[in-house]
This record gives C-alpha cells, sequence and structure tokens, in this order.
C-alpha cells in the first residue's frame, strides 16, 4: 500500500498510471490531507526544479583539456561497417539461391531412379603434406596471429 | 546561426583525431558533472578535483563508449564511480572527530542562515543545505532525476541498480528532504516550501 506521499510523488512525476493519476486528481479535490500534502510537495518539485547548477571555476575547461593533452588520443574500438555492403552481399546472395532453384526447376526431371552412392576409395596420407617448408610456414602465421592478439590486448589495457 | 552539434557528433570528431572539440564536450557537461560531485565532496577544490579527474577518464575510455546509448548517462556513470571511489579513500582519513566537527559545522550554518535575512527569504539556499545534509547517495540521485535530464531506468543504468529501486530511493530521499527542510525552516516552512 503506497503512502500519500508516495501516491503524490507519482502523481507530480507523472509516473503512475491514468487510473491512478484519475484517483489522486480527485483525492486532493476532495481530501483536505491530500490537498496539503499535494502543495507542501508540489512547492518541493518546483524548488528542485528550478534549482540552479553549480559553476565550476573559470578555468576549468582549460585545466581539463591540459590534462587531456597529456593523454593518448581516443580511437574507436568499433570498426565502422556499412549497412549497404552487408545489403549487398545480402542480396547476391538470395538471388543466387533463386537463379539455382529456378534453373533447378525448369531444367531437372524428377522421376526418382534406384540410387546408389559411388563408392570412393579415399586414402589421405597427411605426412606427405607435413614438410620442413611447410612447418615454417605454420609457425610464422602463428608468431603474426600471437603478435595481432597482444597488441590488440596492450591497446584495451592502456586506454584503461 | 551557428548550429550546435550532437553529443555523438563531437565524440565522432574527436575519434576521428579531432582532439580540440572534446573542449565543447567539457564545456557542456561541466556544471552538472561538478554539482554532482558537489554532493560527495562537500568542498568545491575536491569536486573540481574529481570533476576533472572525471573528464579524464572519459576521455581516455571514449573509444570503448557504445553509441546506442546517451552519452550523459555513461558520462555519469564514471561521475558517480569516481566520486565514490573518492569518498571511500576519504573515509579512510578521516576519523569519528571529523563527523562530530561536521555536527558543529552544520550548527553553524543554520545560525549563519538565522542570523542572516536575505539567505532567510531563499527557498534555494534551505535546498542547498538540506541537500547537503543528505547521505550522498539520496542527493545524487535527486540531483541526477531533477538536474541530469535523467529517466528513472537511465539513473538505474549510471547507478547500476534496477529502476524500481531508484524509483524507492528517490520516495525515500525526498522524504528525508522534505525533514531537512522543515528541520531548517521549523515555523517558516509552511511559508517558504
Amino acid at each position: 500500500m503506497k503512502s500519500i506521499d508516495e501516491q503524490i510523488w507519482d502523481y507530480i512525476d507523472n509516473t503512475c498510471s491514468q487510473e491512478e493519476k484519475l484517483i489522486v486528481a480527485a483525492k486532493i479535490a476532495s481530501d483536505e490531507t491530500y490537498s496539503t500534502v499535494y502543495a507542501e510537495l508540489l512547492q518541493i518539485h518546483q524548488l528542485l526544479d528550478t534549482e540552479q547548477l553549480d559553476e565550476p571555476s573559470m578555468s576549468f575547461t582549460r585545466n581539463v583539456m591540459d590534462l587531456v593533452e597529456l593523454e593518448i588520443a581516443p580511437v574507436s574500438l568499433k570498426t565502422k561497417v556499412d549497412k549497404r555492403i552487408i545489403y549487398a552481399i545480402t542480396a547476391v546472395f538470395v538471388l543466387l539461391l533463386i537463379y539455382i532453384v529456378c534453373y533447378a526447376a525448369a531444367h531437372g526431371t524428377y522421376a526418382v531412379a534406384d540410387f546408389k552412392l559411388p563408392k570412393m576409395q579415399i586414402s589421405f596420407d597427411i605426412s606427405q603434406y607435413i614438410t620442413p617448408l611447410f612447418m615454417k610456414i605454420f609457425l610464422f602465421v602463428d608468431v603474426v596471429l600471437g603478435l595481432i592478439y597482444l597488441d590488440g590486448f596492450l591497446r584495451r589495457k592502456s586506454l584503461r | 546561426m551557428k548550429q550546435e552539434l550532437s553529443d555523438l557528433a563531437l565524440i565522432t570528431m574527436i575519434l576521428e583525431g579531432n582532439t580540440a572539440a572534446y573542449a565543447q564536450l567539457v564545456k557542456r557537461h561541466q556544471r552538472f558533472v561538478f554539482t554532482l560531485a558537489m554532493r560527495f565532496a562537500k568542498s568545491r577544490e575536491d569536486a573540481e578535483e574529481i570533476s576533472q579527474d572525471c573528464f579524464v577518464k572519459a576521455y581516455r575510455a571514449l573509444g570503448t563508449f557504445k553509441q546506442d546509448a546517451k552519452f550523459t548517462t555513461w558520462l555519469y556513470t564514471i561521475t558517480y564511480t569516481t566520486a565514490m571511489t573518492f569518498l571511500r579513500k576519504r573515509r579512510l582519513d578521516i576519523t569519528s572527530i571529523d563527523d562530530e566537527g561536521a555536527a558543529i559545522q552544520l550548527e553553524n550554518h543554520i545560525s549563519d542562515y538565522n542570523a542572516n535575512a536575505i539567505e532567510k527569504t531563499s527557498g534555494h539556499a534551505y535546498l542547498n543545505l538540506a541537500i547537503g545534509m543528505l547521505i550522498p547517495d539520496d542527493a545524487a540521485i535527486i540531483t541526477l532525476f531533477y538536474k541530469g535530464e535523467q529517466s528513472l531506468e537511465e539513473i538505474g543504468q549510471a547507478l547500476n541498480m534496477e529502476s524500481n529501486t531508484i524509483k524507492v530511493k528517490l520516495h525515500r530521499a525526498r522524504a528525508r528532504l522534505k525533514e531537512k527542510l522543515q528541520y531548517l525552516l521549523k515555523d517558516e516552512v509552511k511559508e517558504l516550501i
């Protein structure tokens, strides 16, 4: 159950429902307790509303800018992607799919024949691919990726 | 007439290398950030230190700002956490003797206000004094709601709380503010507020 003060604050702040608003308005008009509290709270509300903000010293902005000049200039960590590019790529894929479906529908035959998957002989010897050159390239790419990650990590740390 | 750039447009300029544009952002928000800092620090020097620290932190982290939210909400989060850190540091330095000192100071403030006929007629002077008597969290929520042009949801985002919690806290903070005003103004409360 809300107190009279709470009901009236909600009414003043306009944070109550329309129904509650009508009930409180009627009570303010008919009930003396409500009208007295309303007058008091409304005046506090108006005082708070018209209160002036404090002013810092005249050199405040200059002092902040002097401090800011010593800092590293901020950069956006978020890469902006033009939405039109995303829409264009989506459109290309959708059109391609529609074309394939239409082509298949126009040229395909729908008879279900006796169908068997062809047997495949797969022999995949991985050892022939792991050569010293492959290992060097693999390690080089790993080192580059590690350096990129370290750079990103240090950047984030310096921004904090 | 020169059109004022939005916060997001200024941020984009800064991130593209025009760091001088940050001065415009500072000028635009310094009064509110400073007022919010004053709710925690109580002295102008400390509030300026907090505000400066807050703007430097915001500059450093500008690249991480997600531009789908309001810049002010993000900036007030930084202000709130910076001010809370400042308070925690202060609490380690201050002993309970200082608390007594603060109470005496408050009494002196009241008598100063009672002695000053001009100040007596100013509702805002009493309001500022009453806000100064609130705990920093209450004062910050009231300031964010009335001066920060923030919705309950945005205040919740800034203070890392649910909007319903903020609503309850706002109610309680205003109830306490009313008590403080009544205490300060005593019989004059009905005339002035």
